[in-house]
């Protein structure tokens, strides 16, 4: 029914590639790891830092970061976006939301097997998630938030939206297990060490997920801050795995005073991030609004330096409220990652390609580019493990 | 409204209704989610009424903005009304030639 890849694929094409040209000894060497068991055993034994993304028709790739290369491509079931990819606990499995925000797929990142599949539209009900999918943290559940409509012959019918709960053993025509009224808005998800679910939408919520039960972790929205105008969030990109947080941004003017005169007002971008491992939420700003980012977090080794992206590669000190650096990048970059230590920075989404900046100088240090077409608003997932 | 100017007799009229209390105060969205209108500017203009917040170059947000509906106005929507709009370019950037206009279909 699917059509799968062969594992390793675009290891096999550069392997081949190297029997013909003239850097032979250098390609082979780098193919070395599929054709010599023992070099291979080795290689495997140490962790390193991988990178999942999904990019146009529908393929996912399995990118190891130190070698800068492709180690895997899967085809995906389906047609394109939003590309959201949720990773298992051990980093094998990725559910990735699909098929015009409507399918879940786990797919194994190195055989390509899809182990899970979930067509969330059913009859004459239409669903779509909007980059909301996440695992839970024993690896057992995956869920999704469903914004479903009735397709009626004369009339559509927005229904209720819900968090939707799948058993990642369902096979691959997989029904909800569970489901719960939820809010609306919801654009991305994640879930905390000791499994409660947290909705970043108008507000981020936090749900126990066995019994629905919802409050809000951090206010956003409905803040109520005299002193700050509301705020406006923008994210569809899940990327806090590397420093075990849900984060995302906002943008809001600061007041002098409580009469809100706009006139003279900061304006400034702030972060909102839950802690996974404990659930403490935190809202701080970070710097001022000078020009328009899509997404950032912190540097794992340090807390103090936020990344923030989309046309420039900018760097802040948090607790000083300053840009530290600042770089103009070769086309606009949506998605910010980092390495498991901090060192490296990830630039990712719009296009095919990866860029490839140091953290400290911000200095480029390479592309690697995707078979296939644009990321759009695909997100990225950066781990380690042995391959 | 406090925090917006009218700019024409339409705008003024707007602002007049809301001091009077004749409409519902109108919260921007937070998030949007799925095909709607947006408060952002669009490919015009960027947040600060220039343009050196845009995406660089434009087809590096051109399937950013078709997949998710995100101004169905100005793109067509892959989501749900076009979603073959973009099914033999996946490259913004190298196959923009081949994104055509999109119609209405005709259901007569």
């Amino acid at each position: 029914m699917y059509k799968v890849n062969s594992v390793y694929t675009n290891a096999g094409v550069a392997c081949r590639a190297a029997m013909f040209g003239l850097l032979a000894t250098v390609a082979i060497s780098g193919c070395a790891e599929k054709e010599n068991p023992v070099q291979a055993a080795d290689e495997s034994a140490t962790p390193g830092d991988f990178l999942v993304v999904v990019n146009r028709p529908n393929t996912l790739h399995l990118v190891d970061l130190k070698q800068r290369k492709v180690a895997n491509s899967c085809q995906l079931p389906g047609d394109f976006g939003p590309a959201t990819v949720a990773m298992s606990p051990d980093n094998r499995v990725a559910y990735v939301l699909t098929n015009r925000f409507e399918n879940i797929y786990g797919v194994d990142v190195d055989t390509c097997e899809i182990r899970f599949s979930a067509r969330q539209s059913q009859g004459d009900e239409r669903v779509k998630s909007i980059g909301s999918i996440a695992v839970s943290p024993d690896g057992r559940e995956v869920y999704t938030h469903q914004n479903p409509t009735r397709l009626l012959i004369d009339r559509y019918e927005v229904q209720p939206t819900r968090i939707a709960v799948f058993d990642t053993a369902g096979g691959l025509d997989a029904k909800p297990v569970r489901t719960f009224v939820a809010p609306r808005q919801i654009s991305i998800m994640a879930t905390g060490a000791d499994g409660t679910l947290y909705l970043g939408g108008r507000d981020i919520y936090a749900m126990n997920v066995q019994t629905g039960e919802t409050r809000i972790a951090l206010a956003s929205q409905s803040v109520g801050d005299p002193l700050e105008s509301p705020r406006d969030s923008l994210t569809v990109w899940p990327i806090g795995g590397v420093n075990h947080e849900m984060v995302r941004m906002y943008s809001a003017a600061r007041f002098k005073d409580a009469s809100q005169d706009m006139e003279t007002a900061d304006y400034v971008w702030g972060f909102e991030r839950i802690d996974l491992a404990t659930g403490v939420a935190e809202a701080k700003v970070f710097g001022p609004l000078e020009v328009v980012l899509f997404s950032g977090m912190a540097r794992p080794s340090d807390p103090n330096q936020f990344y923030a992206a989309l046309t420039q590669l900018k760097k802040f000190d948090v607790a000083s409220q300053q840009e530290l650096q600042s770089v103009d990048l070769e086309h606009s970059y949506y998605c910010v990652n980092f390495s498991t230590d901090g060192s490296e920075v990830y630039l990712a989404g719009t296009f095919n390609d990866i860029a490839i900046y140091d953290a400290d100088s911000l200095e480029k240090l390479g592309n690697i580019e995707l078979p296939g077409g644009d990321m759009a608003l695909a997100n990225t997932q950066v781990f380690s493990r042995a391959l | 409204m406090k925090h917006l100017k009218p700019l024409n007799e339409k705008a003024q009229l707007l602002d007049k209704a809301a001091e009077e209390g004749g409409v519902d105060e109108v919260v921007a969205m937070q998030t949007v989610a799925g095909c709607t209108a947006t408060t952002d500017p669009g490919w015009e203009v960027d947040m600060f009424g220039g343009v050196a917040g845009l995406c660089q170059p434009m087809e590096a947000d051109l399937y950013g903005c078709a997949d998710p509906c995100w101004w169905p106005a100005q793109v067509p929507d892959v989501m749900v009304t076009y979603p073959d709009w973009t099914g033999d370019a996946p490259s913004a950037g190298k196959d923009w030639r081949k994104l055509d206009a999109v119609f209405p279909e005709d259901d007569s």
